[in-house]
């Protein structure tokens, strides 16, 4: 009867290199994500994750997960693309924006900067991959009956009890979600920066249950991405455009 | 000047104005979230009809072109009219694109303090700005010494006063100072060229450069700008020519000045129609022959998508075909001429509604539309209630700004040397 051999959750491995990477110089560090399409099953938990830690609001997501079919009948098969923001080294989103809310940060992270976005969506239309989304300031309690006040229940208690509390997005505090931003701006993405800054890997990365997702500096030769880097596996979607994303798939 | 289309056109506006209100309420106290866009389809009916307004602001500058650079000095009778023109027309144009975007209040600071010139977006609001300013002064030095006239005509009434007000307190306008204000309008002219041209061509080039987008993404597509916007606003001016004609009192059944004028427009205008539906026909052809699937799938939302008839029926036989029978057949008759120049306008809108939907309307990666749904990720769209309301409230403000200067300003009398007035 065979045994396995104990392997070290990549997950241990990631922290670490997270680690060293924060306790590094800072201009040395370029955030990548790699992912392997052969591990992921299409659960959607990052998905999920990445709305939970962003309280994302209905229409907009940071990372859905593609279902592609590849082959024909009888030789089919299903294959599944996780699709966050590719922070593309060349990226159309942040040249086309008029005021600079948009920008890529030290590290290689597109970022938004919710006070400066005058909302226009030249960015949505820019990205290639669909990877930003417009906040049209839907709210999942919409619709839903009302309590009076003091309640314990209804649509203003559940509503402040989740989703009027703002996410810690960009390690800011923003005021309750009503009608300022960002509500009418362009939202996306960031590679949980908020949480890299605490040292905690992103929530797409962390709850991945295939282990699919890989996370870190692709500048530290050290690091598990670097090394998935150089697989001959590696891809990244739509090439012909020179955009030069900064997360690659694994075949 | 008076005219009998004034009062219903005014009673019609003020309508549209009433009922719009309650979509342009709607949208400034919730945003953007009343209107059917959503993150796959950002843009819509606003963006479409910004276009649309863009076209017909060309009208004056298709003038400038033939008077200053082509030495038709006939055209220069209209040439207040079509500077007032590009004015209601901008006003429209902002409206429209300002009201299209999610943070409204920032677009009027956040241009100053944080531009970014690497976007034409940032580009398109300098030059609109520069054409802002332009045929501001360009109308105003135009109709500068009828303003001080009447203002002196007029001096004990409030519409005296208003002249008085907007000639600066000005008295007296003599030969000379006509002659320095036309030598202001002729260097203003000339200046527009160069900003005309490359607003227009920076509009085109808005949507030319975005990559990700295989029908738009074309060195055609500032020029295909350029002569839409030529051909729907010397459409409009055309028509308004027409319109606005005043009958010889001696031979009310003669031709009159604008009838000439509007007959030399119209064989512009066919040769631009005829150049624009060429352009187009050439984007078709070589988008086709490229095979690109994107490109594929986008030129059969125009020809056999939900909208074909918006295509074939709106932009192709109202739009083209009929206007260019009348333009080729009918080019001696004044009113084949102006009705088909009203054809070419008109249905404009058409053009631009089936240059923004159709590339956006096509999914940019495989499974986007099998995965996370909600109204706001899909490319189906169709403009609800609130857009077209928000819209009616646009072309009211648009059209009241128009009832009201050609019926109050010197914008159509000076043809006559400014002789009709009947304030």
């Amino acid at each position: 009867m065979s045994r396995l051999l104990a392997v070290e959750d990549h997950l241990i491995r990631m922290q670490r290199d997270l680690q060293r990477a924060l306790e590094g110089d800072p201009e040395k560090v370029k955030w990548s994500m790699v992912i392997d399409l052969g591990k992921c099953i299409g659960c959607h938990a990052c998905t999920v994750a990445c709305v939970a830690e962003n309280k994302l609001p209905p229409g907009v997501v940071y990372r859905p997960v593609l279902e592609e079919e590849i082959g024909t009948y009888p030789h089919v098969r299903r294959r599944f693309v996780p699709r966050p923001c590719l922070q593309c080294q060349n990226p159309p989103c942040v040249k086309v924006c008029p005021v600079t809310a948009t920008y890529k940060n030290r590290q290689g992270v597109t970022v938004m900067d919710y006070k400066r976005c005058i909302g226009c969506r030249y960015c949505l239309v820019a990205c290639p991959y669909a990877a930003r989304t417009s906040d049209f300031g839907e709210w999942y309690t919409n619709g839903t009956p009302d309590q009076p006040e003091k309640s314990l229940l209804g649509r203003s208690v559940c509503a402040d009890g989740y989703e009027r509390q703002p996410a810690a997005e960009y390690k800011t505090r923003w005021p309750a979600r009503g009608k300022g931003s960002p509500i009418g701006n362009a939202r996306k993405c960031h590679f949980c920066l908020h949480r890299l800054e605490v040292g905690m890997l992103p929530a797409c990365v962390t709850t991945c249950i295939g282990r699919a997702t890989f996370f870190g500096n692709r500048r530290d030769p050290d690091s598990l991405i670097a090394e998935l880097a150089a697989s001959p596996r590696i891809f990244v979607l739509k090439p012909e455009l020179t955009t030069r994303p900064a997360v690659y798939y694994l075949k | 000047m008076k005219y009998k289309y004034f009062l219903p056109l005014l009673i019609v506006a003020l309508l549209g104005l009433g009922v719009g209100a309650f979509g342009l309420v709607d949208r400034l106290l919730h945003g953007l979230n009343p209107t059917a866009l959503g993150s796959y389809i950002p843009w819509g009916l606003w963006v479409a009809l910004y276009l649309f307004f863009l076209g017909l602001s060309a009208g004056a500058f298709l003038v400038t072109l033939m008077t200053y650079l082509l030495g038709m000095k006939q055209f220069e009778h209209i040439g207040p009219l079509s500077a007032f023109v590009v004015l209601v027309a901008l006003i429209c144009e902002v409206q429209f694109i300002l009201l299209d975007l999610g943070q409204l209040h920032r677009a009027f600071y956040q241009f100053f303090l944080t531009p970014s010139f690497t976007s034409l977006l940032t580009w398109m609001f300098v030059l609109f700005n520069a054409m802002l300013v332009i045929y501001a002064l360009k109308t105003y030095l135009l109709i500068r010494g009828d303003l001080i006239r009447w203002a002196d005509e007029h001096r004990h009434n409030l519409l005296g006063r208003v002249y008085g007000l907007l000639a600066l307190g000005k008295s007296g306008y003599d030969e000379s100072q006509r002659q320095r204000d036309r030598r202001w309008v002729s260097v203003l002219a000339k200046i527009s060229l160069p900003v005309g041209l490359l607003f227009y061509g920076t509009n085109g080039a808005f949507f030319a450069i975005l990559l990700a987008r295989p029908v738009w993404n074309s060195a055609m597509t500032p020029l295909l700008f350029i002569v839409a916007a030529l051909l729907s606003g010397g459409a409009l001016i055309a028509f308004l020519t027409y319109v606005f004609r005043q009958k010889d009192p001696i031979n009310p059944d003669g031709v009159c000045v604008e009838d000439k004028l509007c007959l030399d427009l119209g064989r512009i205008i066919l040769f631009l129609l005829v150049v624009f539906l060429a352009l187009e026909a050439m984007q078709f052809s070589v988008g086709y022959t490229t095979g690109i699937e994107a490109v594929v799938t986008s030129l059969n939302l125009i020809v056999m998508g939900p909208n074909w008839w918006v295509f074939w029926i709106v932009h192709l036989l109202i739009g083209s075909f009929i206007p260019l029978a009348l333009l080729v057949f009918r080019s001696r008759d004044v009113k084949s001429v102006a009705l088909a120049c009203f054809l070419i306008f008109i249905t404009f809108a058409a053009v631009r509604v089936n240059f923004v939907l159709p590339d956006l309307a096509v999914y940019k990666l495989e499974g986007l539309e099998e995965t996370f749904y909600h109204p706001r990720l899909r490319t189906e769209y169709v403009p609800n209630l609130n857009e077209w309301l928000v819209s009616i409230w646009v072309f009211s403000t648009g059209l009241i700004v128009f009832l009201l200067g050609t019926r109050f300003l010197p914008i159509l009398n000076q043809w006559n040397g400014g002789e009709v007035h009947e304030a």
